[in-house]
């Protein structure tokens, strides 16, 4: 502190210089409206500089958060192509449009206020295949742990293949479609005719159609898909076609016996998607009620 | 009051009125390159032995009455202040052979011959100019025009400086 004085003492002109010119600028800006204008646009220009160093600075140093944020974005990004790309699997169901579009970011609950799809697709590989019983059965890698629930319908790109029977946590049994208890509510594309699709043994790729009235005229060649009524299946998915001439039925006469030639060779079944109906509670309580009246 | 100070005293009045009632007049009747500031002659004709503290504050004090008349205020004091600095830091560099004597009580030709004089008078005349043009344009963007009104005012005071010198001659 003495030694500070000191120096000021010794060098007293320039203390009293820096002073009085301290004072003067004050004046100068103080009472001169051109000087006052320049210091204060250069004071402007000084703190803008300042605070765009500082947001630099600032930036810098939450890259890291935001590279955090953006992960967590991209997260659920995928999350959500995920589930869109889940929603679209049925191959060729119309039965809504899905505007992947609109769906909003983190909101996965939107495709349904939107969409609202009925079915939701299980994927899962075919690891034990029969054909050449008369009751056929298929096993698959997926069980109660991924959702499944006896009574789903199954099918591939291609066509049906058959119904969840039985439901282990991680593998489950289905019924093919080549066996005697099946009975798969079909239509006639064409003709929008309702039929019953059933497997009399023998050929594995030959299933027969009953109870679709005489008085549609059906063709060779005629394509049977899902008629959705049975809520196993969604609506439209291919079964096969027809192979033969119409024989009217000997029990009823008032129906055709139709072969039909499956589209999905069942000897070749690999991936499969089980079919979750989404709503299927709230249909079965729906018609419990109707039993109950 | 000390007597060796009474000339700086009248020195005082008689440059502020020049310089304010006159020259400021004729500088801004012809136009802004015509500028003649005579006096800062003041406080170069302060005694040598001065101390630089008093030299600011008289700089300082006779810049604030020409600011008076230039309603620039803080201008031709800051200017003035900063003069009183050079004006140490000047003398020094300037030293005669031997140092200053103490005979000679003010630097003038009188004691110390034209050439020194101009010399000295030249840089310190330079030093205050830059210093006020600087302060009154109070930004260096306008760098070129603050050296060239410098060298305007410094040809046009020289001459004034000269012709004072050889009117009053002046001796303390």
């Amino acid at each position: 502190m003495g030694r500070l004085l000191q120096l000021i003492i010794r060098n007293g002109g320039f203390f009293t210089f820096l002073l009085v010119e301290a004072f003067c600028f004050y004046v100068v800006i103080q009472y001169n409206t051109k000087q006052n204008a320049i210091f204060t646009h250069s004071m402007g220009l000084a703190a803008g500089h300042m605070l765009e160093k500082r947001r630099e600075w600032v930036n810098y140093f939450s890259l890291q958060q935001r590279a955090d944020s953006l992960q967590s974005a991209n997260a659920q990004l995928l999350a959500d192509l995920a589930l869109a790309q889940a929603v679209q699997l049925p191959y060729r169901d119309t039965f809504f449009t899905i505007r992947t579009d609109t769906i909003r970011l983190g909101d996965s609950m939107a495709i349904h206020k939107i969409a609202r799809p009925q079915y939701r697709f299980i994927a899962a590989r075919v690891i034990g295949n029969t054909i050449n019983s008369a009751n056929n059965w298929l096993f698959i890698n997926r069980g109660s742990n991924d959702g499944l629930r006896p009574g789903m319908g199954v099918v591939t790109g291609k066509g049906i293949v058959g119904i969840v029977r039985h439901v282990d946590p991680n593998f489950s049994a289905v019924m093919s479609v080549l066996h005697r208890e099946a009975k798969i509510s079909v239509t006639l594309k064409k003709e929008k005719a309702l039929g019953s699709l059933v497997w009399e043994g023998g050929d594995p790729s030959i299933m027969t159609l009953k109870f679709v009235p005489r008085h549609f005229s059906v063709k060779v060649g005629d394509e049977i898909v899902t008629s959705g009524y049975s809520e196993l299946f969604p609506k439209g998915i291919p079964v096969g076609r027809i192979a033969g001439e119409p024989i009217p039925d000997k029990e009823n006469q008032y129906f055709w016996i139709l072969k039909v030639n499956l589209s999905q060779d069942m000897s070749s079944v690999s991936d499969i998607y089980a079919v979750d109906n989404i709503f299927q509670t709230e249909l079965d309580s729906l018609k419990q009620k109707v039993k109950d009246e | 009051m000390n007597k060796s100070l009474l000339p700086s005293v009248w020195r005082f009045i008689g440059l502020v009125a020049v310089q304010g009632l006159l020259l400021h007049q004729v500088g801004s009747a012809v136009n802004e390159y015509f500028n003649v500031l005579l006096y800062p002659l003041f406080i170069l004709f302060l005694p040598i032995q001065i101390s630089t503290t008093v030299a600011v504050l008289l700089g300082a004090l006779i810049g604030m009455a020409v600011d008076m008349f230039y309603a620039s205020p803080g201008v031709h004091a800051s200017a003035g202040a900063f003069s009183g600095m050079a004006r140490s830091v000047i003398l020094a560099g300037f030293k005669p052979k031997g140092g200053y004597s103490g005979k000679e009580p003010i630097p003038a030709p009188e004691y110390f011959g034209w050439p020194w004089f101009l010399q000295v008078s030249g840089v310190f005349f330079a030093v205050h100019l830059f210093w006020y043009f600087s302060v009154n344009a109070f930004s260096f963007v306008y760098f070129t025009t603050i050296t060239a009104k410098t060298l305007a005012a410094l040809a046009l005071t020289m001459i004034f400086v000269v012709l004072y010198c050889i009117l009053f001659n002046p001796k303390n």
